[in-house]
């Protein structure tokens, strides 16, 4: 196998798992697929540090792996455990249905991506394409699910899909940038954490879509 | 057919062989992920030959029919042993090149395997038991869905190996070397599920149970007895090594036999078992961490497969 097909194989197996999320209404199964995206990613970083001998790229694997593969998904599961809801009951829109959307963004993503001059063909095309359309299916897996884990879990999939067009296709972020992203990212998971607990407590449900009760 | 192989051996012979061997094999896999179910269980499990064991017993035993069954309910295990056993032989194994090759390709396959559903589906309303019934329609009801899906993971690597024979893919495959494609993983993922869905795995049917609300397969063959259910059993198990051995034909080629050499076959076989015990490894852990899903929710997993399968044919194209 050639670095190119280890891309490939990576980047298409962070699209099954957006995808597979959308399918998915467990909630543990859900973190653990964001788990696994994030280590693809990481897999991806270390590739790229390799055959380009970019080695600053090391450090964004590492806490790429560290930070989204195993800090995020343990700490989202301790706030699921302590709260005790572990299902999306319903959805705005079913699965079945959403799965249809999916695919018809991920088409649309990837058609899009053929128009960047940088990826006329090969590897950065195929980058360029699962980025697009796991931000596309990001935003939408925001928009239909009513659980506030789910759309804390979309958004790292669209911080997912952007950090991976900036690592395969751009020459790379400077290193300070990359550790500030990493903080930010860390700080609106534990707001987001917060956050859960508070509309739990007030709520006794993880429904965002009740937060609309508060005004007034 | 390339003629180093074909000057070896008739395409007959070659048919029997590779029919009888899959035969011989089959219910080993079937032993092998139960035992590697019940270790991750803590439990000791059964021995890996009591596949053969219970077959023997089967079949040793006197037929027992029901007063009511016509010759339907006689005929439907052996049509879905037949049709299996046919299946067999149009699946490139150990060398990259199908027995009966010449007869068809991947609609010939699907087709043959549609008709062994159908004469056990038939089979099992024939006895007029309400559980045949109700298994027949469950497994009809997954198997109208799974079936695209199957059909549509299946093109997107005919297409790339721009020929629907099986026996040519394999060896087109080979030839392109390993250049990799998103959709091919997309593609696998999508044949993964349904090959779980086809074979009665557990997020979508539980092979060791008759509770009468969960069982789908298992509910069609609840009237069978001795050499008939033998030839069900046996026929299953059969099915499960072929959809096992297309994944590895279609994503995993790299060591089949590309001569007849006795050299190269020896080699092939070797690869071909470890693959296909990955894949039971992978099946194992898919059966022992995922609940079985409620009869209502299967159509979603399988309709995310057939998502997955239309998306990898999709992204071929752009």
């Amino acid at each position: 196998m050639t670095t190119s097909d280890v891309l490939i194989l990576c980047a298409a197996g962070m699209l099954v798992s957006a995808y597979l999320m959308v399918g998915q209404k467990a909630l543990f199964a859900t973190i653990r697929l964001y788990g696994l995206q994030s280590l693809l990613l990481g897999i991806v970083a270390a590739v790229i540090a390799v055959s380009e001998a970019r080695y600053e790229l090391f450090v964004t694997a590492v806490v790429t792996v560290v930070l989204k593969a195993m800090l995020i998904p343990w700490f989202l599961m301790r706030v699921i455990d302590r709260i005790g809801i572990h299902r999306e009951i319903e959805p705005f829109l079913n699965v079945p249905a959403s799965l249809l959307v999916c695919l018809g963004l991920t088409v649309v993503g990837y058609r899009v991506s053929t128009g960047f001059p940088e990826s006329s063909r090969g590897v950065s095309h195929h980058l360029v394409g699962v980025a697009l359309s796991m931000l596309l299916t990001g935003l939408f897996l925001m928009v239909t699910r009513k659980k506030a884990i789910t759309q804390i879990l979309a958004l790292l999939t669209v911080e997912n899909a952007v950090f991976l067009v900036a690592v395969g296709v751009t020459s790379g972020m400077p290193l300070v940038v990359e550790l500030g992203i990493a903080f930010d990212v860390i700080l609106a998971v534990l707001v987001l954490g917060i956050l859960v607990h508070r509309i739990v407590d007030r709520f006794e449900s993880m429904d965002v879509s009740r937060l609309s009760k508060l005004k007034g | 057919m390339t003629p180093a192989i074909a000057d070896a051996l008739p395409p007959i012979g070659l048919a029997v062989l590779q029919a009888a061997g899959m035969l011989a094999v089959a219910p080993l896999l079937k032993a092998a992920i139960k035992k590697m179910k019940a270790r991750l269980q803590n439990r000791q499990g059964p021995p890996l030959l009591q596949g053969y064991y219970d077959l023997a017993k089967l079949l040793r035993k006197e037929p027992v029919r029901s007063e009511t069954a016509s010759w339907v309910s006689v005929a439907g295990p052996r049509v879905y042993f037949a049709a299996a056993v046919a299946a067999t032989t149009l699946v490139p194994v150990l060398i990259a090149a199908a027995p009966l090759e010449a007869a068809g390709g991947i609609l010939l396959l699907v087709g043959t395997l549609a008709l062994g559903r159908f004469a056990l589906a038939t089979a099992a309303l024939d006895t007029g038991s309400p559980f045949g019934g109700m298994g027949a329609s469950r497994d009809m009801t997954i198997a109208a869905l799974a079936e695209p899906a199957l059909m549509l993971g299946l093109f997107t690597s005919a297409l790339a190996a721009g020929s629907l024979n099986l026996g040519g893919l394999v060896r087109n495959v080979l030839q392109r070397g390993g250049t990799i494609h998103p959709s091919d993983l997309l593609a696998f993922a999508g044949l993964f599920i349904i090959v779980i869905a086809e074979t009665g795995r557990i997020p979508v049917d539980n092979p060791a149970t008759h509770l009468e609300l969960t069982m789908i397969h298992e509910a069609m063959i609840l009237e069978y007895a001795g050499p008939d259910l033998a030839l069900v059993e046996w026929a299953s198990a059969l099915k499960e090594l072929l959809y096992l051995t297309l994944l590895v034909d279609f994503f995993l080629p790299a060591g089949i036999a590309t001569s007849a050499a006795p050299g190269a076959i020896a080699v092939a076989l070797l690869a071909w078992a470890g693959k296909i015990f990955l894949l039971a490894i992978a099946v194992t852990i898919a059966e022992s961490t995922n609940a079985k899903l409620r009869l209502f929710r299967v159509p979603e997993l399988v309709s995310i497969s057939l998502g997955l399968a239309f998306l990898a044919l999709a992204i071929r194209f752009l």
